[in-house]
């Protein structure tokens, strides 16, 4: 018998706010000592009284839209109960009864063509806190700096069925939200976490299987490696026999490659779900809607088909672009400034990525602004700096975002110069210091002009205009 | 009312129900669940907003700003034991 596997993700994004979602302390522990930021209500301590962040509700509203949803107008949270020591209160602040969006659709591509995954919510809720076993064995030790941290989860429809279309999922999701800014979205830096349910049934069935849930995936390629494992198991246990399924929360060991039972699945009923009395709806208005629906970005297929037509760009380039908010806007700053898109495409597909590459960089960690690559995109078609220094200030403007391209590269001494003097006095000492090379070169050898002009080039630093070295250099041959 | 919603409810109120009350249980339900769909379907309910406090309410929001009012040195001043800036608990076995 056939088998098709069916798979709904819950997809928790951490929100890029700058404090937490109920209280003023900052949002970003990231390298905090333990409980650096934390105050009475993230710590749970009594009568403390949330306050909801508005951007976090932005954000909600944003992602909603992004992911085609229905917003819910009138949005209410709801208190969650579990005792766990990572969660002081001992409820999670949660939306359950009306979240904050509904009926979203997010079309994804893959080698078997076009898919909608249907969104069934997007809720906003408050992160738990992280614990640590093993600073001494007799306790265990808890930091509260993730506490309240905004998160939004995503739900799916069961939709999907496979791990490379969960894999164009994530990816579209990614895409969107980090295109709407409300998200860093990095899986290797916790900000994005999936749990994966899964099950199986006979092609053709509309009956679900017994599902299990994989908690807190946190990379891409695990994610796929559990789902084709899990597939397997079902499919084992289904058809053969070995063992019997239950639903329950598994475990993901991507290192043994296995999936292990943590706990009996629970339903919403065991959580208490309950209108939480201390946060009163939020109303959503005309006003505060229609400017999170102006504040949306233009939407990447969109965008790259504006940049074919409006910059004349290849479908390639366009869509290379377009595959980060933060390569079109530099791409754009950069058009702008320098008045050569196809320049701009070029400098950023190879000298950025390059870069990027280098310094294992995603294109949304870009800090180089589009002003200041235009501008140092100018000073090379001007003849001011050589393309080989233009890349040292490139990489110098990765260090610094503020930085002046034409500023740094006068005081590093980058810019080209026009004294002849000094080209021809460099000229001559190379000349005079590979005979062979000069032999070479009248014998008809052109590559020998290009070993010399390179030896002078190095020795000038690259300051120098290559066509006025390329005649002096030629020409001093010539009566040599 | 189905068996397993009351198997549930059942074991989340610490209930122990005989064969017998559980039929009766779900018999009451049901008659109860039937009269009161009869009289709500006649509702039309098709305008009508969901509720979503039973008050008139709504909450404030406040700006995205981060602030630290508090250190953790006085946060933990109560807490029975704390180690390197941790909260410190019983051994949670994972």
């Amino acid at each position: 018998m056939k088998y098709e596997t069916v798979i709904g993700l819950e997809v928790h994004v951490e929100l890029a706010t700058n404090s937490k979602i109920f209280c003023s302390c900052s949002a970003h522990s990231y390298g905090a000592q333990p409980n650096e930021h934390v105050c009475p209500a993230c710590c749970g301590m009594p009568g403390m009284l949330p306050v909801v962040n508005k951007r976090v509700v932005d954000y909600g509203i944003k992602a909603g839209l992004m992911l085609g949803c229905d917003i819910n107008r009138t949005t209410t949270f709801d208190k969650k109960s579990y005792y766990y020591p990572d969660l002081p209160a001992a409820y999670q602040t949660t939306q359950w009864f009306a979240p904050v969006a509904v009926n979203g659709l997010v079309e994804i591509e893959t080698s078997k063509g076009k898919k909608g995954i249907r969104i069934k919510q997007i809720h906003m809720e408050e992160d738990a806190g992280k614990l640590v076993h093993d600073i001494r064995e007799d306790t265990t030790h808890v930091d509260f700096n993730r506490t309240s941290v905004p998160l939004i989860e995503i739900v799916s429809q069961p939709d999907l069925s496979s791990a490379e279309e969960v894999e164009a999922y994530l990816e579209r999701l990614k895409t969107l939200l980090r295109y709407a800014r409300v998200a860093e979205c990095e899986m290797a830096h916790g900000t994005m976490r999936c749990d994966v349910n899964l099950s199986v049934r006979p092609v053709g069935s509309n009956k679900l299987g017994v599902r299990t849930e994989m908690k807190n995936m946190n990379s891409i390629e695990a994610i796929k490696r559990a789902i084709e494992y899990e597939t397997a198991r079902h499919i084992d246990a289904v058809e053969n026999g070995t063992e019997v399924l239950v639903q329950e929360t598994r475990r993901w060991d991507d290192i043994k490659g296995k999936s292990y039972a943590m706990r009996t699945k629970e339903t919403a009923g065991d959580y208490r779900y309950f209108p939480d009395p201390n946060v009163m709806p939020v109303v959503i208005d005309e006003a505060w809607f229609e400017s999170m629906k102006n504040s949306l970005p233009e939407f990447p297929e969109v965008k790259r088909a504006r940049y074919m037509q409006e910059y004349g760009l290849s479908e390639y380039d366009a869509e290379q672009l377009t595959k980060s908010i933060a390569l079109c806007e530099c791409f754009e700053g950069a058009s702008a400034v320098c008045g050569s898109p196809k320049d701009a495409t070029n400098w950023i597909l190879s000298e950025i990525m390059n870069l990027l590459n280098l310094r294992q960089m995603t294109y949304d960690m870009l800090t180089v602004n589009g002003k200041s690559l235009g501008e140092l995109i100018l000073l090379v078609s001007n003849g001011k700096v050589g393309r080989a220094n233009a890349k040292k200030v490139l990489s110098a403007m990765f260090d610094n975002p503020e930085l002046s391209p034409e500023k740094y590269a006068e005081e590093n001494g980058l810019i080209i110069s026009n004294d002849t003097g000094l080209i021809d006095k460099v000229v001559k000492e190379i000349v005079a210091s590979d005979p062979k090379s000069v032999a070479d070169y009248k014998g008809g050898k052109e590559k020998a002009l290009m070993a010399l002009f390179g030896r002078c080039m190095k020795t000038l630093k690259g300051n120098c205009d290559p066509q006025v070295l390329r005649k002096i250099l030629i020409d001093y041959i010539a009566k040599v | 009312m189905d068996r397993d919603t009351l198997r549930r409810l059942g074991m989340l109120n610490q209930l122990s129900l005989t064969d017998v009350q559980k039929e009766e249980i779900i018999a009451f339900f049901d008659e109860r669940e039937s009269e009161a769909k009869a009289e709500l379907d006649v509702i039309d309910t098709s305008d009508v907003e969901r509720m979503v406090h039973v008050m008139p309410v709504f909450t404030v929001v406040r700006e995205d700003v981060a602030s630290q009012p508090f250190t953790r040195e006085a946060l933990q001043a109560g807490a029975p034991e704390t180690d390197e800036g941790y909260w410190c608990v019983p051994r949670v076995l994972e």
